[in-house]
């Protein structure tokens, strides 16, 4: 087999490899939000008295910080490569500093780990998320399979914008 | 549909050298799947002495533990303590399920097996294979540094019920490595997911047809889809338990108004979503290498491979939806609990199914009585009783009472643990010429089988007995219930069965170590078998293949007359023959 | 004490006394299951033994029969065979599960006056239970509170709701057939009956820390006339130990609220 025909399979396996990862991840989340709705439906009141609001405008640009890390990397797809993957890199660690902002001003008005439900919930699922993008940093940085590299952010945005309407506006 | 057809002429990748290359550091399938067998065998001692430890305490409540009591307990003066007894029943159940016979079946078997069943050089991920095992490792490690920390080991069973799993019922640094160590064993079981998935689905030689795959390859396959979709969610009941843990929220703790804050009951909810697929998890690559052995030594097709494969595949779907039989007496709505009965029932249909086609590959067989053969049959036997009693289980009714007794105890040890253990010996005696290249002692072989597969039936169906008369499990001290206390020499018999048990496994590992130099030398296909292993050397070299094999038909094609000419009764997968017309 | 029992001394070589009114249907269940799984396996035993004598490989049959049993007599007796074993056990003990649960188990005494309520409060490591008293009212002076003895009158239903402190328990009654967990946060209910007066055990069924084994108590069954003299005796020491200021005074809940 010609180098460029084991690349090519290596390639389409990486893509199976990658689904199947992306399947387990996604039932990580989706069993994390599984335990938001109980805990929702099962509260008399939601949010429960005396919870403040949460911060719908300061998650909500951090979301346009990660969408632009995924635009940019459909742009790297297509062209220069080089220029878009550090934007996207960027655009992705911009978001993670983004995050920590958040969770220290969910700390400072009572949402933090301590405070109320909705705040621990947000916390919970934001910070697994924040892993999962600190980890696509890295990958990012490393690998030089693009098109599965931009599957994986657009993966990751997904499961953000889940979470922050599931959260913050539901 | 595959890339099959271009790894016909895939280039051999050179082999690895160095010592820590080739032995510590390898992405050799082989070498992985060593490592992860010694780790597990190793967990599966470790395991059985707390087991031991166990019976000691239920034979002879409070008396000194002999030889090792000063050891182990030296502060309670060699007597095993209330918070050492619920550290050994913790740690028992975990490493038995996640670093014994997870690491053995599905990393060690698994790994070594699935390249060379399908006819591939290697995984489809070699350096995630290590990986996998290395994360393992680490978990290993966290979960045995928890019996170091102050505060001592975790204490809130295997299964970690909140609120007793929180900081509010087991504070300290033990418990919370408990969690980490589990996070990261499910980290790696995922990894070996992605890859046996992908491996499965890209990797098969030509011709390797889904309806030519060995059994072993269908519940390798299967058990990591249940592994990819169910693991992920321990990890989030983990990840949320940390969080209560390590920062103070409260989604497993309840608040003080009825129904406002977190949910103890939630936490169930997770754990079972997870942990009733996971006893799938571990069962499925037993009940495939029970399908071929089966077949093979019986010298005979395997009976309904098609009903078989459904089956499987059944018992997979409906394994997600079964989970609220360890429920019944939470105060489940009666919809949801009368549901969950019904659906428990109807997962016996498939595993029924598997049953009955072992029976039918047996009948009119010519039945070899080799040591993997007794192995086999005698996990068919525990089977058979293991799995009839989770229809007692299954019925709300009859569960209200024995649920929590040692009637659960026997029933899931006689399925994890004897019919699986007599598997993994089984597929331990049978590859283990393919695996070291030398035989394992034929005579030390059956006499560790009768020694194992006697004690192991008067132990786990002693606890059925002594559930179904009442008595509770995890208890320190069963004399402390006026009711239990004619049980007493009723579990002194099980605890003398138990000891036997453990020292008729030191058999086993003398025949497995004495058997590496001194075993007899082992032929290719010393068992007289078609499928795609046995047609390279023992141990194969590291790239598997001189030539990708093309599979021409299925892996059972014993008794096939067409190999009569060849003066044998069998066909390998890959022979090109006059067959006659089906 | 003499005491009748639901169940006769044969059965009680495996199963504990059974003192309560529905333990039977329990007990029925369990002796349907071992009938039927019995018969099953002693079949299925007998065809493997067979075959292992039968066909095993010896001078003169080295050959198995070549069949893949995928042929449609093959699977029609698989699924034939399958189909039995689940109308003849699945099918028939859900039935009949169904049934007890809904016309027994779970027909819960709310408007039956006679019914003794009791509120259950399980925490590391005993159980305390607290009857309303002559006013009615749980979580007033008149609660007789007992720590580790339930006492029930026979031939009336006792209505159990509970709660826990700390970690979830269950309370299990072998000599009832009954077990309900408690869990902190959430209120569940159970009721059983005594046909018969005695002096059985109360354990918890649910690991709940290093006491778990210590968390025994016991059940006291007495006649209504007994019971009543008994009663009449605890609410007088009750009032008279009357605390408001102890935590245990807030152990109690409304009956029908839950606060």
């Amino acid at each position: 087999m010609t180098t460029d025909a084991l690349g090519a399979r290596r390639e389409a396996d990486a893509a199976v490899g990658l689904l199947v990862f992306l399947g387990a991840t996604a039932m990580l989340f989706a069993a994390l939000l599984l335990a938001y709705a109980v805990l929702r439906a099962q509260a008399p009141h939601w949010p429960p008295a005396g919870t403040p609001p949460l911060p719908r405008g300061l998650a909500g640009a951090n979301t346009l910080l990660l969408a632009g890390a995924s635009a940019a990397l459909w742009r790297a797809r297509r062209a220069s490569p080089r220029g878009w993957r550090a934007a996207a890199g960027v655009l992705a660690a911009g978001f993670l500093i983004g995050q920590v902002v958040l969770w220290r001003h969910l700390a400072a008005v009572g949402l933090g780990a301590r405070g109320q439900l909705p705040g621990q919930v947000f916390l919970a699922l934001s910070a697994l998320h924040a892993l999962h993008v600190a980890a696509g940093l890295l990958v990012l940085l490393v690998s030089r399979r693009l098109r599965l590299v931009s599957l994986y952010w657009d993966f990751v945005l997904a499961v953000w914008v889940v979470l922050y309407v599931a959260v913050c506006w539901l | 549909m595959t890339a099959a057809t271009t790894l016909a002429d895939e280039p051999i990748p050179p082999a690895p050298t160095g010592f820590l290359r080739r032995h510590v550091f390898s992405t050799d399938h082989k070498v992985i799947g060593r490592q992860f067998l010694f780790l597990g065998l190793t967990f599966l001692a470790v395991g059985g002495i707390m087991a031991m430890l166990i019976r000691w305490q239920l034979a002879r409540p409070g008396a000194p533990v002999p030889l090792v009591g000063k050891l182990f307990f030296a502060s309670a003066g060699g007597v095993i303590s209330p918070p050492a007894y619920t550290a050994l029943f913790t740690m028992h159940g975990t490493i038995m399920i996640f670093f014994a016979v997870t690491p053995i079946v599905i990393g060690g078997f698994g790994n070594f097996l699935l390249p060379l069943l399908i006819g591939a050089r290697d995984m489809a991920f070699p350096r995630l294979n290590m990986a996998s095992f290395w994360t393992l490792a680490v978990a290993t490690g966290l979960l045995c540094a928890s019996f170091f920390v102050p505060l001592g080991p975790p204490q809130a069973g295997w299964t970690a019920y909140a609120t007793l799993s929180t900081a509010l019922g087991t504070p300290g640094a033990g418990q919370t490595l408990w969690v980490i160590a589990i996070y990261l064993n499910g980290a790696s079981s995922v990894m070996g997911a992605v890859n046996y998935i992908t491996t499965v689905l890209r990797l098969r030689a030509p011709g390797m047809s889904w309806l030519r795959l060995p059994l072993t390859v269908w519940g390798l396959f299967l058990t990591s889809i249940l592994n990819a979709l169910f693991v992920p969610v321990l990890g989030a009941a983990m990840v949320l338990l940390l969080f209560d843990r390590l920062f103070g929220t409260q989604f497993f703790v309840a608040g003080t108004t009825p129904g406002a804050g977190g949910d103890p009951i939630l936490y169930q909810h997770l754990f079972w979503l997870f942990g009733h697929p996971e006893v799938y998890i571990l069962i499925l690559p037993a009940w495939g290498i029970i399908g071929d052995l089966l077949s093979f030594f019986a010298r005979k097709p395997a009976f309904g491979y098609r009903v078989t494969v459904g089956a499987l595949i059944g018992v997979v779907v409906l394994s997600s939806v079964v989970y609220g039989h360890h429920m019944f007496t939470t105060g489940l709505s009666p919809l949801l609990g009368e549901s969950f009965m019904v659906l428990t029932m109807i997962i016996s249909v498939p595993t029924s199914l598997l049953v009955l086609n072992w029976l039918g590959t047996l009948w009119r067989g010519a039945i070899r009585f080799n040591t993997p053969m007794l192995f086999c049959l005698g996990m068919v036997f525990t089977f058979g009783v293991g799995g009839l009693t989770g229809l007692y289980l299954a019925d709300v009714v009859a569960d209200i009472y024995l649920h929590d007794t040692y009637f659960v105890v026997g029933h899931f040890h006689l399925i994890m643990a004897a019919a699986l253990l007599l598997s993994l010996f089984a597929a331990t005696y049978f590859w283990y010429p393919k695996m070291f290249g030398r035989m394992l002692n034929e005579r030390l072989g059956k006499l560790h089988f009768w020694l194992t597969f006697v004690p192991l039936n008067l132990v786990f169906i002693g606890q059925l007995i002594i559930g179904a008369q009442g008595m509770q499990r995890r208890l320190y001290d069963p004399s402390v219930y006026e009711a239990w206390r004619p049980l007493a020499g009723l579990n002194r018999g099980i605890s003398h069965a138990a000891y036997l048990l453990g020292a008729a496994q030191l058999l086993f590992v003398w025949n497995f170590f004495m058997s590496l130099w001194r075993g007899r030398p082992a032929p290719p296909n010393p068992w007289e078998v078609g499928t795609l292993e046995w047609s390279v050397p023992s141990p194969p070299p590291h790239h598997n293949f001189d030539t990708i094999p093309v599979v021409v038909r299925g892996p059972h094609e014993m008794a096939n007359p067409a190999a009569k000419p060849l003066g044998r009764d069998w066909l390998s997968q890959t022979e090109l023959v006059e067959e006659p017309p089906r | 004490m003499a005491v009748a029992a639901r169940n006769d001394a044969a059965v009680r070589i495996v199963l504990p006394r059974d003192i309560s009114l529905d333990g039977h249907l329990v007990d029925r269940a369990l002796g349907y299951l071992t009938v039927t799984t019995g018969i099953a396996f002693a079949v299925a035993l007998g065809v493997m033994l067979a075959a292992l004598i039968l066909h095993r490989a010896r001078a003169g049959r080295t050959w198995a029969q070549h069949t893949h049993g995928n042929r449609p007599r093959d699977r029609a007796l698989t699924f034939a065979v399958a189909l039995i074993l689940f109308v003849g056990i699945d099918v028939t003990l859900a039935v009949r599960a169904k049934g007890d649960l809904e016309a027994h188990f779970w027909r819960y005494p709310d408007h039956d006056p006679t019914a003794l309520r009791v509120e259950v409060m399980a925490r590391q490591w005993a159980w305390s239970f607290r009857t309303a008293g002559p006013d009615g009212r749980f979580g007033t002076p008149d609660d007789v509170v007992t720590l580790n003895e339930l006492d029930v009158p026979v031939g009336r239903p006792v209505y159990l709701k509970l709660r826990a402190r700390d970690v979830v328990h269950s309370l299990y009654l072998p000599n009832f057939r009954f077990k309900i967990d408690a869990i902190p946060g959430s209120i569940t209910r159970a009721w059983f009956q005594a046909v018969a007066p005695g002096r059985t055990e109360v354990g918890c069924a649910q690991h709940c820390g290093v006491g778990h084994n210590r968390m025994r108590g016991e059940l006291v069954a007495r006649d209504e006339g007994d019971y009543r003299a008994w009663l009449a005796r605890a609410e007088t020491e009750s009032r008279l130990r009357f605390d408001a200021a102890a935590g245990s005074a807030a152990d109690a809940w409304d009956w029908e609220t839950g606060l």
